[in-house]
């Protein structure tokens, strides 16, 4: 599938058919799914669809194209282009195709919704429908089930962390790359079974031969630019003409789109969450600064009586250093979130700088490439877990106050909260 | 993939270390009945489980132990060195000179406190030690002053400490006509501390096993090591190594984890009981065959006729058909109803257990309404045989057990608790009387949510 990219002009000349499926394959390993050549096409053209839109692919043309992958190759053309340049599409495939040290980590702390989990939504088939009643305790059992389940799941990561940093330790001093100073997982691994050579170096030929290819891409890209501009071109000459035809009668297409794109609808319900979150926000902060300003206005008048005058500007000088110390810290907090890491780091582990008991994984300091340090990613996830944590309180709260209205509102209820 | 045992007090030491002899036995013995791979994955299974390497080779069994006199503590350190096959870390235990007086308060406010961190240093050094902790299993008595009132405390330290692992406490259920007055009080303080902190309770009854000693077993005089032995048996059918999943290719590696989520994940019902069948004196083994239906069956029965042994068990209790009418819960005729669970988990260990058929256990209606069988029971098993058995069948259950006999407790308890006897001896290490109340009506709470099952 690679190689043929090298092969653009040849696009022009394939069938439909063909390239929807070379879309669903591309699509397909970006997101992380496996490949299942037996799926049939309708399937696969609602993947690549729901795909497009997901990535924000705006051009309507496409989705009124037919499930039988009969017409469009021009569309699909387009669609090809904007993957290419859009979400780097190239880029992601080299990336999901490497070849694994083993040592690798995330510290992305960004929520999750990659739609990595699409199959297993489209299996789980409610047992009730939303008619049915549901017992609160069936609910409370899936609710214990899961939190064991992440408790394992925490065990599971200690486990990988220590033997990571056995492997790490046993094996410093060994590596060739000093800087780097010891072995990964993968070399670890070959080291104790040296029989599995032949297929690491299969991996390491495909993933060079991928490489290549996408240098001869780089070389030529600016061509394929060009070519792809006297499509758009053609296009637009031709569009102008049938647009006002086909309007009405394809519209109908776009909402079953809609219904394939769970993670999409999620989005965008998210993204209304968050809109009125910031506007409650937003009058909750203007109301306690006025109720802050007034109060510390009340405090400074009855300070200013009681102290003499001389002290009360020391005094004064004294808190203005302090306030000035806390926006500094503050902007620093600040500023610091916008430098998020994503994506996978590798972990490189460094005894020289070990003060502490757990001195564990840091990244290596080479020029090119970024690192960031275990001490900054955990300051940065406890800030995290004090804020989620200062968040579940106040819903707690919320959720008390809620229910004791409730409660009020019933007689001879007796409200026990837990 | 390793627990890590706490054993507390008196009790809590002589069973822990039965328990670590029984399993050191299986796992040595030659009666494993399957393939030489099939064994040595199970040894090395165990190994990691409960032992942990040291440079003399011996196993060390990863425990803490822990008293307040020390004449328990030294005799299961001298007599699991003696054995050979394995022996405690000579440091992982703690002990004192004066005891506790059966007294739950002094355990609980006194010792507790004073002692906290010397015991939770080294349950610390245990759980370093393992590369995956699973989480800890405690072993106590409820009656006594040391395993119920430190032990309740140890156990919610150890909550605060490890929050992501997995607490699983064997709780010894004192003897109905018990030599301690005030083991009422200290068991129900005991057990509604527990809920709290723990997330399972594993009960053995020392009445329901004196009966296993004297009917199945055939032992005359009945001392405290042949009851320390049945129970070890009947745990280390529990916790020795298993396949949890159909078809799968490794022993689990997450033993406590997968007993919580199958039995326990609702916080309100966290009562175990065990079963395990068959029960016999060893010399009757070589007579003995079994069948998997014969056991099933039996198992099944005990289950409903809430039995305790595979003697005397009820038959006339059975389930209602579907389509008859159902006996309401509260019916004055408590001999028709049964046992109902929320959840059961079945264990077979021993050859050809492929074969057994388990669908018995899959009748909904020996479920709660809110729980279908798909989600209710689980079937583990190995074709690995345990402890010289040919066959056996062991029943986790998370259902009205329990029931009958905490309600009884808490009876008692209560009827002293009116007359306020004995209350001085607590409030005096500052357990008042509003403690007593709270640990009342969580057991109220719990008897309340069993019995409307």
């Amino acid at each position: 599938m690679f190689c043929m990219l090298t092969l653009f002009p040849r696009f022009a000349l394939l069938q439909s058919l063909q390239f929807w499926r070379l879309l669903y394959s591309l699509l397909k390993q970006v997101h992380g799914g496996q490949c299942t050549e037996s799926d049939a096409i309708d399937t696969q053209i609602r993947f690549v669809k729901s795909a497009l839109w997901y990535h924000g692919y705006g051009r309507p043309e496409l989705y009124w194209l037919p499930s039988d992958g009969s017409a469009g190759s021009r569309e699909l053309l387009l669609a090809f282009s904007w993957l290419l340049h859009r979400i780097g599409l190239l880029e992601q495939l080299l990336a999901r195709n490497r070849v694994r040290t083993g040592d690798e980590t995330s510290v992305c702390t960004c929520e999750d919704d990659l739609p990595n989990s699409q199959k297993g939504r489209t299996e789980i088939a409610p047992e009730y429908s939303l008619e049915d009643k549901v017992d609160v305790r069936y609910l409370q059992w899936l609710n214990g089930r899961l939190r064991f389940q992440w408790r394992s799941l925490h065990a599971l990561h200690q486990e990988q962390c220590k033997l990571l940093h056995k492997i790490h330790l046993f094996t410093s001093g060994s590596h060739m790359d000093k800087i780097l100073g010891h072995f990964s997982v993968t070399e670890t691994d070959l080291i104790r079974r040296p029989e599995n050579y032949k297929q690491l170096l299969q991996f390491l030929e495909s993933e060079t031969i991928q490489l290549e290819a996408f240098l001869e891409w780089k070389q030529l890209e600016q061509v394929y630019w060009r070519w792809m501009e006297t499509v758009l071109d053609n296009m637009s000459e031709e569009g102008s003409m049938c647009k006002s035809q086909d309007a009405h009668t394809k519209k109908s297409t776009l909402p079953k789109v809609d219904s394939c794109c769970h993670w999409a609808g999620s989005l965008t319900g998210k993204i209304d969450r968050l809109s009125r979150d910031l506007m409650t926000v937003h009058d909750q902060l203007q109301e306690l600064v006025t109720r802050r300003k007034s109060a510390w206005y009340e405090k400074m008048k009855t300070r200013e009586e009681e102290l003499q005058k001389e002290e009360f500007c020391a005094a004064a000088r004294k808190i203005q250093e302090a306030v000035q110390l806390k926006l500094l810290d503050l902007t620093y907090r600040c500023a610091l979130r916008k430098k998020k890491m994503h994506g996978s780091c590798r972990l490189v582990f460094r005894s020289k700088h070990s003060a502490s008991k757990t001195g564990f994984g840091r990244s290596v300091s080479k020029e090119p490439i970024s690192t960031v340090s275990a001490t900054e990613v955990i300051r940065e996830l406890q800030m995290r877990k004090a804020s989620l944590e200062r968040e579940l309180k106040q819903l707690q709260e919320e959720c008390r106050q809620r229910m004791d209205e409730v409660a009020q509102g019933l007689d001879g209820v007796i409200c026990i909260s837990p | 993939m390793s627990i890590v045992t706490v054993q507390l007090g008196q009790c809590g030491n002589q069973i822990g270390h039965e328990v670590f002899n029984a399993i050191c036995s299986d796992v040595h013995g030659t009666h494993g009945l399957c393939s030489k791979k099939e064994n040595e994955s199970y040894h090395d299974a165990c190994k990691e489980r409960f032992f942990s390497e040291e440079k003399s080779g011996v196993p060390v069994a990863r425990a803490v132990l822990v008293d307040m006199e020390p004449k328990v503590i030294s005799q299961a350190l001298s007599i699991a060195a003696r054995s050979g096959y394995w022996k405690y870390d000579d440091r992982s235990h703690f002990c004192q000179k004066q005891g506790s007086g059966n007294n739950w308060a002094n355990g609980y406010s006194v010792h507790g406190p004073k002692h906290k961190d010397i015991i939770m240093n080294l349950v610390q050094k245990e759980a370093e030690k393992c590369d995956r902790l699973s989480g800890f299993f405690t072993i106590m008595s409820m009656a006594g002053g040391t395993g119920s009132g430190l032990g309740a405390f140890v156990t919610q330290c150890l909550k605060d400490a490890f929050p992501a692992s997995f607490i699983l406490n064997h709780v010894i259920w004192p003897y109905g006509t018990g030599e301690v007055i005030v083991q009422n009080y200290n068991s129900v303080l005991t057990l509604s501390h527990l809920y709290h902190s723990s997330d399972a309770l594993l009960v053995h009854e020392n009445d329901v096993i004196h009966k296993i000693c004297a009917q199945l077993m055939n032992i005359k005089q009945i001392s405290f090591r042949d009851v320390n032995q049945v129970i070890a048996h009947q745990l280390g059918s529990v916790f020795q190594p298993i396949y949890t999943a159909e078809g799968a290719l490794h022993y689990s590696r997450s033993p406590l984890g997968d007993l919580m989520e199958t039995l326990v994940p609702h916080p309100e019902f966290k009562m175990l009981g065990l079963r395990n069948i068959p029960q016999m004196p060893e010399s009757s083994l070589a007579y003995s065959s079994f069948s998997w239906p014969g056991l099933i069956k039996h198992l099944r029965q005990m289950l409903i006729a809430n039995a305790t042994m595979e003697e005397g068990i009820d038959w006339q209790v059975r389930l209602p058909r579907p389509g008859s009418s159902i006996p309401s819960k509260h019916s004055t005729s408590k001999l028709l109803h049964f046992n109902t669970s929320i959840a059961n988990l079945v264990i077979l260990r021993g050859k050809d257990m492929h074969s057994a058929d388990l669908g018995s256990f899959q009748d909904p209606v020996l479920y709660t309404s809110w729980l279908t069988p798909q989600d209710a029971f689980n079937l583990w098993k190995t074709p690995r045989a345990f402890n010289k058995y040919e066959k056996s069948a062991a029943l986790v259950s998370n259902s009205q057990f329990l029931l009958k006999p905490l309600d009884n407790l808490v009876g008692k308890a209560w009827n002293m608790f009116a007359s306020k006897a004995y209350i001085h001896q607590y409030t005096k290490f500052g357990i008042e009387e509003e403690d007593f109340l709270d640990s009342f009506t969580t057991l109220e709470q719990v008897i309340s949510s069993y019995t409307t099952l």
